[in-house]
């Protein structure tokens, strides 16, 4: 994308770029006249961050990537109530950690245009559950907006600043993976500049101190806002019906479902009428409510859970229509993982009664390829280190409580170390439950991007109520799995300035930890040195294992054209499969009998040819 | 109206989503409306990657599984993992270039017989075997492999983009020796395949 961000830039109403739906969320930021723009890095979100992190200087916004989603909602709302418009964009499971201030910021209201994206990952794509976010805003009481594609993605952005200013409420903005990662034409709009860029905060403790006895009033205004709303989603151009045929069926849809419904009826000519939800709460009840009385056969399609079909089935209630209503409830689609025009057209057979022919099912017994640690990755060296460290001590029942981030990996075989993993900071957080109620020795290993985000608060509960566990922090220096974004550990902010590196060795220590190390992952003997030291230890432990990240190390290395490669020598090849089998780095495979090394994918790491890996001494740097 | 459905599917690193990217441009250029899907899954290296570019009248990025029209596979276990699970007629471009996955070679075991496995996908998809790392090597880097790729899907005839449309996305992409690097193995690609297959026609 070279020169995809001068396009930005540079793009005035009439141009248009080919975008993925989070760059276009970020251009209507952009254009929407957005000062304040916060986030945590998270997938399927990321995109947006990345692309603000380009762009936003140039056009007086600005931008961080935040310590974690509260603190992220909690500094674009402070903009907001001072007079700048803000946005705030994670995850779906980071609109939970977010969800706190999150509901009270419903209650206050906002004073300039405030939207909260939420980005939901149904089939788990890239994370642990997929939870259906659109419950959050009738949890919290707050208008809901969901696109289909990067132009609405763009467009709609853009009303929900008009519609959060207009009835001064958050407004939750929602796609999904096959969303936020489609890529599409996108015509750019106009940019807003007559906004101000610093704002000013006008007192009003009524207003902004959620104290029980304002708190009461407060609800009440909420309750009146979002009636108030129900005309404006009845009116909306993001509630649409489109005709198609005679319109036998009545088809409600959104979001992503959208696209596959569209897909399957313009394959198979369906007769059928779509009514398309843009604005999914408050729901357009006169829309809803005249489309179902005058269809009587209505076919919701959404994915995940039944939420617009239990809304639309309690409208047909209250207003005696007596229509037909197909969709989860009745068991004709799953409530689990994304749709696809396959599955679409797969269920709507079922209700109107065409031929569809299945995809063929893989008969092939194929090797399976998930996700591995790069070349290179310190975190392979480190879990390498601690799985022998474990032997050593011999300790087999040690329980290894992961978390979130690229050494989540560590799961697989044949490292094996990771027991849990729940949310982020859960590894600390659980090693206090289990050193409290096992024997058995208990390390949780955080990636430093997640112990900032929610690592600390568990490690001082450690430390307070005098718990035996060994923390280790793979410190890579960057949040790698979501695409290299800066964390408070780097020497560098989300808009390329400097900023001063907060040092997790100086956190655990000023917490009162008395055992902190600091190993380098690439050097194994002295990292079980270290580790084997920590596990005798009866009290919280903290290890830092900081090594560069292998793909930012790649950048620099290609930059400077020094690439170094290791070898196998086959006369020295002992042929004892230990570096296959328990390092397992993806360069190195066996063909013909013998254990090679790709120089396409060799890192240069260097960590196979120490005799901890190699007692051969058999890898060598490729001449 | 016909669209054109193609599934790029590869291993993390190997150029997957900048192949879809440059086969979409090159669309758009061509004046065609076109979708593409990138996931961007755990890791960033690694794991089976596959990138769907549909272009034409369409709506969503995903292709209905029986109206696949053109595989690109970089790598030969990918390609199957994706060709078994399509329409048996879908034209096949595949890397004869070998990755190893980790859950093969932990295990002791060597790579899967390719011709075992062309043998077992029974279906009338004609698969036409490049050596494109070999080729982007000779055009100036192993990288451009994917640009070779496209290169030999050009000369299959089956794109509704030409030639000019994707050097056009190329140019827009690469500036000095790379560049000329990814021209040269556009053009490497297209000598690669000698026979052509029916263009699928996309009116814009």
């Amino acid at each position: 994308m070279v020169k995809l961000n001068d396009l930005m830039l540079e793009g005035t109403q009439e141009t248009i770029l080919f975008l993925l739906s989070n760059e276009a969320i970020a251009r209507g930021a952009v254009e929407a006249g957005v000062r304040v723009a916060t986030t945590y890095p998270g997938t399927p979100s990321s995109e947006v961050g990345d692309t603000l992190s380009l762009i936003a200087k140039k056009f007086g916004m600005k931008f961080q990537f935040s310590v974690n989603e509260k603190v992220a909602i909690e500094t674009a709302f402070a903009a907001s109530i001072s007079g700048l418009r803000s946005m705030v964009f994670m995850k779906h499971v980071g609109l939970n950690v977010a969800s706190d201030p999150f509901m009270s910021i419903a209650y206050t209201g906002v004073r300039s245009g405030m939207v909260v994206m939420s980005a939901d990952d149904p089939s788990m794509y890239s994370s642990q559950n997929e939870q259906d976010n659109r419950h959050y805003a009738d949890l919290a009481h707050v208008p809901m907006i969901e696109p289909s594609n990067p132009q609405e993605a763009k467009d709609f952005l853009l009303q929900a600043f008009d519609l959060s200013e207009k009835y001064k409420l958050p407004v939750l903005f929602r796609t999904t993976t096959r969303v936020s990662h489609m890529r599409g034409l996108v015509k750019l709009g106009e940019i807003r500049k007559d906004l101000p860029e610093m704002g000013v905060f006008v007192k009003d403790v009524h207003e902004f101190v959620c104290l029980p006895s304002n708190s009461y009033t407060l609800k009440e205004k909420l309750m009146d806002k979002m009636h108030g709303l129900k005309g404006e989603s009845d009116s909306s151009n993001m509630n649409r019906i489109e005709h198609h045929g005679n319109g036998k069926y009545g088809i409600i849809t959104s979001g992503a479902a959208y696209n596959s419904v569209m897909d399957v009826i313009t394959e198979y000519g369906l007769d059928a009428d779509i009514l398309k939800l843009g604005f999914t709460n408050p729901l357009p009840e006169k829309i809803i409510g005249g489309f179902i009385t005058n269809h009587r056969d209505v076919i919701i399609v959404e994915e995940l859970d039944p939420y617009l079909e239990s809304k639309i089935r309690t409208i047909a209630q209250m207003h005696s229509i007596d229509a037909r209503i197909y969709g989860k409830l009745d068991g004709y689609f799953s409530e689990s993982h994304e749709f696809t025009p396959d599955t679409v057209a797969h269920s709507l057979s079922k209700i109107i009664g065409f031929a569809v022919q299945d995809a063929p099912k893989g008969k092939l017994d194929l090797p399976p390829r998930p996700p591995v640690l790069c070349p290179g990755c310190p975190h392979r060296a480190a879990y390498y280190a601690v799985k022998r460290a474990v032997k050593m001590m011999n300790k087999p029942d040690t329980i290894f409580a992961s978390d979130i981030g690229c050494y989540s990996l560590g799961v697989y075989d044949p490292y094996e170390e990771a027991d849990t993993m729940i949310s982020m900071g859960s590894s600390i957080g659980m090693a206090n439950g289990f050193a409290m109620s096992t024997n058995q020795k208990v390390i949780a290993f955080i990636g430093d991007s997640t112990f900032f985000h929610s690592g600390i608060p568990p490690l001082i509960n450690a430390v307070h109520n005098k718990l035996n566990i060994l923390v280790i922090v793979l410190d890579n220096g960057t949040t790698a799995m979501t695409g290299q974004q800066p964390n408070p550990g780097e020497k560098f902010n989300a808009l390329g300035e400097e900023s001063p590196s907060i040092a997790i060795e100086d956190i655990a220590r000023s917490v009162g930890v008395k055992d902190v190390q600091v190993i380098d992952p690439y050097d194994l003997k002295e990292s079980l040195k270290a580790i084997t030291r920590a596990l005798k230890e009866d009290s919280v432990s903290v290890i830092v294992s900081r090594r560069e990240c292998a793909i930012l190390r790649d950048r620099d290395m290609q930059k400077t054209g020094k690439i170094l490669t290791y070898t196998v020598d086959q006369d020295k090849c002992g042929k004892c499969m230990n570096c296959v089998e328990n390092f397992s780095c993806p360069a190195i495979f066996i063909e013909n009998g013998e254990i090679r090394i790709d120089p396409n994918l060799c890192d240069g790491c260097g960590v196979c040819a120490e005799a901890y890996v190699c007692p051969f001494k058999a890898i060598e740097v490729r001449q | 109206m016909k669209t054109f459905n193609m599934i790029i599917a590869g291993v993390g690193g190997q150029g997957v989503i900048t192949a879809g990217t440059l086969i979409s441009e090159a669309a758009i250029k061509a004046g065609l409306n076109v979708v593409m899907s990138e996931i961007h899954g755990l890791s960033q290296r690694g794991g089976s990657v596959s990138v769907e570019v549909r272009i034409g009248d369409v709506y969503g990025p995903i292709s209905p599984r029986r109206r696949v029209d053109l595989i690109m596979g970089f790598e030969p276990i990918e390609t199957f993992r994706v060709l078994q699970s399509v329409n048996t007629d879908a034209r096949v471009l595949m890397n004869k270039e070998k990755l190893t996955p980790i859950s093969v070679s932990m295990k002791d075991e060597e790579y899967p017989d390719i011709q075992k496995m062309i043998s077992m996908v029974s279906s009338s998809s004609k698969i036409y075997e490049i050596d494109a790392v070999d080729l982007g090597r000779k055009a100036g880097s192993f990288r451009s492999a994917n640009v070779v790729m496209i290169g030999a899907a050009l000369s299959l005839g089956i794109l509704p983009v030409n030639e000019k449309n994707i050097t056009d996305a190329l140019i827009d992409r690469f500036t000095g020796k790379l560049l000329d690097i990814n021209i040269g193995a556009m053009k490497l690609g297209m000598m690669e395949v000698s026979e052509t297959d029916e263009k699928v026609q996309v009116s814009p």
